[in-house]
């Protein structure tokens, strides 16, 4: 007899009902009382069937079987990625397959499947601390420069996010965390050579408070300068809208066309929704086209206008809720495979409502990332609902051992 | 080990500290702010307002027109205010002759810019639109707006034409201001310049109520001004242009084209046949647009770069050049007897003089196009060293002219002709008709007009260009000339020159026709056999020497006969005029 966890579930459910809910009405033009919809919220329902029959089959697989394929799915994910960049661009980039009426993105698979490799590969008994850098980062560089040239920075950076999560709840020290995200200062401080000197000099004197081998800390300046000279080669080798590209990037403001328009119009669709909203359907700024892509990444505008403060704390809540229980069942995993994997999972998720509902309140880059279990999206929807299935199945298999 | 208890506190404080961010970000917006946005969502939101630049015009070296904008009455849809879709689209087809499925297909394609303004007929006359403006209050989402389009003043192949953008450079240059309205080069100048000639978008965000009153909530610096293009000012005169385009033999295809030693600019660029670029801003007609497409005459083709020929006996010259400056021959070197013609292994050569030319140095073969003496001297030399001369004075390779696409010409190479006939390929032979600019060559006119400037300038090969300057409200930018210096000795360029002067200026010379008294001419005929049919295509290239800036030429007519006959002519009447001017 397998053993759900019915809390979990349920928890799931109501978001996804809450997704096909606001879908309907993200979808739908109503002014005056012309109400025009398409069929966003029906293909949803689809998708929501078709992923529950897969997470209920996943969790009925043996697990030899789902270990087994992680290197397979691994490879695949590789090799979509190499290949979609061949196919023509959509809206200018090379991310999807496109199926005739569904389309799917194989970075959704890349990240799936990179969390799952990186836990697998790192939890060995008596691994070197070496051994599990090393491991991550080969396993990473190749789906995040595929991804990367495609270009979806929003992806990229979540692959980052997640398995650095990872490495961050194995049993790698810290101080190796703080070289690895060490050259991130150094791109940023790099318009300057006193600031960059100064901040190394703070690095050195922290990993020597360590105790760190004088090898790892001349690694680790080495490995800071090279970012420090290679930054101003790169950026001056940039054209001037890739430069401009990247710069509205970090401040969407500076594009008042594209994603600047879009942060603005959703900014105004939020705020002007109070505390109650304008009610269900007749969000104004929805309803005039000037909220994008409503159905997909500026979903959460739409809650916010039409359902206000409450709607949105509500949805959050539910969200809380799920990744709250969701957590308990991650911290009771004994095996440090299933562990890792399952933090993997719990924080690409977590880290796209962070980067989606910023988005759409304006504190976050715009990077075309979905709202997880909410916006409509085939492949996303997919395989988000697959990833929690794992974490069920591990769930079941510690039960079983109880 | 494992310590559940501290990676409980390492998820939890994750989650608490992204949903407390939210939620107080979203605390911030929509109760604190509320009223701030609230009132901007009421009152008809921001908008951004685009102006538009001015295209920069196109002149011709004394300021005279070639491509201005003049104003024109433009119908407009908003897709979003239509009513009956049937009805307007029949209002349209009907009242403004554009085909019911046109409309239908704009409309279409821009079904979802519900609030935009989408261009649909472009240059009404202005009783139309007096006439359409009496019904236009039953069409609430038409419109009409007073606006510029272009308007070429002859038939040309260099400005190249602007056309409405389509919905896959919509996509591609969305980010770079354009918008589906837009217009931008579609060919010629007007593309290659076409970042110079647009100029950039200014734009305003305007931030209205209902009766108009700026609001001020975003306080902002973006607002930029439209910054119009700039002007062009071309090489060419329209005067020479224009002289040559009418003297240009009647039902002929060919290209003419005369530059500046000096600076190689082109004062003249003419391909016939050509056509009425105004056609593409005035709603070309399906039936006006086949006729174009499929006149067997290609109309459309510019065969001034785009054409590619084999160059005959113009092509002499190199080979002459490649005999002084190898040594293979000498000022005074006589080469093989013409009889008439010249047997070479198996096959016999034929000169184009039946009744044989004798023995000739190079000054005379040059003089009397004497094709016996120029096969001799290609079994003195190697097909890499013919093809490395080619190269060298530009005859082989892209000229880098200021237009979008422009053809290389053709060289045939030893793996070339190992590839398509055969291993046992006779080099040799092949080789005695590239000696007199047939076989596989080919070239453009372009190529041949750029060699004889480089001839005329004894070795300074000059990048042929129509650009002379730009001029924008802030500064004027003038192109300096491109300049290849190619190594030849005086000895050589001296009995090269001394030898197309002989071709226009002494008794029997092929060129005679070209000769006149007012300057000296230096030039080459030639006599092109090709597959296209039974005439030879005539060829007529030479500079001048004279009191004004010193100009080269190259006259090619398609199967129009011999060069000395039909082209040299031609060659006089353009020189007579370019003095006169």
């Amino acid at each position: 007899m397998k053993y759900y966890n019915w809390i979990v579930l349920g928890f799931l459910v109501a978001i996804l009902m809450c997704g096909v809910f606001f879908i309907y009405s993200a979808s739908s033009i109503k002014i005056g009382d012309n109400l025009t919809t398409e069929n966003y919220f029906i293909k949803q329902i689809i998708w929501i069937f078709i992923s529950f029959l897969l997470l209920f089959a996943i969790i009925k697989t043996p697990l030899q079987i789902i270990d087994i394929a992680i290197i397979p799915l691994y490879i695949i994910s590789v090799i979509a990625l190499i290949i979609v960049l061949f196919l023509p661009e959509i809206n200018g980039s090379h991310r999807w397959f496109s199926l005739g009426f569904i389309s799917f993105q194989p970075s959704e698979l890349a990240k799936l499947s990179v969390v799952l490799l990186v836990a697998k590969s790192i939890s060995k008994p008596f691994i070197r601390d070496v051994e599990i850098l090393r491991n991550a980062f080969l396993i990473l560089i190749m789906p995040l420069i595929l991804i990367l040239l495609e270009p979806d920075l929003g992806t990229a950076l979540t692959l980052i996010v997640s398995v650095i999560a990872i490495l961050t709840v194995s049993d790698l020290p810290i101080f190796y965390l703080l070289i690895l995200i060490s050259p991130i200062f150094s791109i940023i401080t790099s318009f300057s050579i006193y600031v960059y000197i100064f901040y190394i000099a703070i690095l050195v004197l922290i990993l020597f408070r360590a105790n760190l081998s004088k090898i790892i800390i001349g690694f680790t300046v080495v490995f800071n300068s090279f970012f420090f000279f290679i930054t101003p080669v790169i950026w001056n080798g940039l054209k001037e809208y890739q430069q401009n590209r990247i710069l509205s990037f970090i401040n969407p403001m500076r594009n008042p066309f594209g994603s600047g328009y879009q942060i603005i119009q959703s900014k105004i669709a939020i705020g002007s929704g109070g505390i109650f909203g304008k009610g269900y359907l007749l969000g104004s700024q929805k309803n005039l086209n000037f909220i994008p892509e409503h159905h997909t990444d500026f979903i959460f505008s739409v809650i916010g206008e039409e359902f206000g403060f409450l709607g949105c704390l509500f949805l959050l809540s539910l969200l809380f809720l799920f990744f709250y229980n969701l957590m308990k069942i991650i911290v009771d995993l004994k095996r440090n495979e299933f562990r890792f994997g399952a933090v993997g999972i719990f924080s690409y998720l977590l880290f796209q409502i962070l980067i989606n509902v910023g988005m759409n309140i304006g504190i976050m880059p715009t990077t075309g990332i979905p709202l997880p279990f909410v916006s409509y999206g085939g492949s996303s929807l997919l395989m988000n609902i697959l990833g929690i299935g794992l974490i069920l199945k591990y769930f079941n298999e510690k039960s079983i051992f109880k | 080990m494992y310590k559940k208890q501290q990676l409980s506190k390492i998820l939890f404080l994750m989650l608490s500290i992204i949903f407390l961010a939210l939620i107080t970000a979203l605390l911030n917006l929509q109760i604190v702010q509320y009223e701030k946005y609230k009132r901007t969502a009421e009152n008809n939101f921001l908008r951004i307002k685009i102006n538009y630049p001015i295209r920069g015009e196109i002149y011709d070296c004394n300021f005279e027109s070639i491509a201005v904008n003049k104003s024109s009455y433009n119908l407009y849809i908003s897709p979003g205010k239509i009513k009956d879709k049937k009805k307007v689209v029949k209002f349209v087809s009907e009242n403004f002759s554009l085909k019911s499925e046109k409309v239908d297909k704009i409309i279409y394609n821009n079904r979802f810019r519900l609030f935009q303004e989408i261009l649909l007929v472009q240059n009404i006359k202005f009783d139309d639109m007096i006439k359409a403006s009496e019904v236009l209050n039953y069409y609430p989402s038409l419109f009409f707006k007073n606006e510029a389009i272009r308007e070429y003043k002859y038939p040309n192949h260099f400005s190249g034409y602007i056309g409405r953008i389509n919905e896959k450079e919509y996509g591609k240059l969305q980010e770079e201001g354009y918008s589906i309205n837009s217009f931008l080069g579609k060919n010629g100048l007007e593309k290659f310049y076409e970042a110079t000639l647009r100029g950039k978008n200014g734009y305003k965000i305007v931030q209205v109520d209902a009766s108009g009153k700026n609001l001020q909530f975003f306080k902002h610096n973006l607002d930029r001004p439209a910054i119009d293009g700039s002007d062009l000012v071309l090489t060419i005169d329209n005067r020479l242009q224009n002289y040559i385009s009418s003297i240009f033999p009647e039902n002929k295809n060919g290209a003419i084209i005369v530059m500046n030693t000096k600076t190689g600019g082109i004062l003249s660029y003419v391909s016939k046949p050509d056509f009425d670029l105004n056609i593409f801003s005035n709603n070309i007609a399906t039936k006006d647009w086949n006729e174009l497409i499929n006149n067997p005459n290609k109309p459309m083709l510019d065969r001034a770069i785009l054409g590619t020929y084999p160059p005959g006996s113009v092509y002499k010259p190199l080979t002459a050049i490649l005999g002084l400056e190898k040594g293979l021959i000498q000022e005074d070197t006589k080469l093989a007897e013409c009889k008439g013609g010249l047997t070479f292994g198996e096959r016999y050569f034929k000169c184009w003089w039946e009744e044989g030319h004798g023995a000739l140095n190079v000054t005379d073969a040059i003089k009397y196009s004497c094709d016996v003496f120029f096969y001799d001297l290609s079994t003195k030399f190697s097909l890499e060293d013919f093809e490395e001369y080619s190269k060298k004075w530009k005859l082989h390779g892209k000229t880098g002219i200021d237009l979008p696409s422009e053809r290389a010409g053709f060289f045939p190479t030893r793996k070339w002709y190992v590839d398509n006939y055969g291993k046992y390929v006779g080099i040799l032979g092949q080789k005695v008709n590239l000696a007199i600019g047939q076989g596989e060559i080919l070239t453009t006119p372009l190529q041949i007009c750029a060699f004889y400037t480089a001839l005329a300038n004894h070795g300074s090969w000059l990048q042929p260009h129509f650009l002379m300057k730009t001029i924008s409200s802030k500064q004027t930018d003038v192109v300096l000339p491109n300049k290849i210096d190619i190594q030849i000795s005086d000895n050589s360029i001296e009995i090269i020159e001394d030898a197309l002067y002989k071709v226009v200026n002494t008794a029997y010379g092929t060129g005679s026709n070209a000769k006149i008294s007012e300057a000296t001419v230096f030039g080459k005929t030639g006599s092109a056999e090709n597959h296209m049919g039974e005439k030879t295509h005539a060829w007529f290239a030479g500079y001048t020497n004279c009191e004004k800036d010193n100009i080269a030429f190259v006259v090619f007519l398609e199967n129009a006969g011999h060069g000395g006959s039909i082209a040299a002519p031609l060659a006089k009447k353009i020189v007579n005029y370019y003095l006169k001017l």
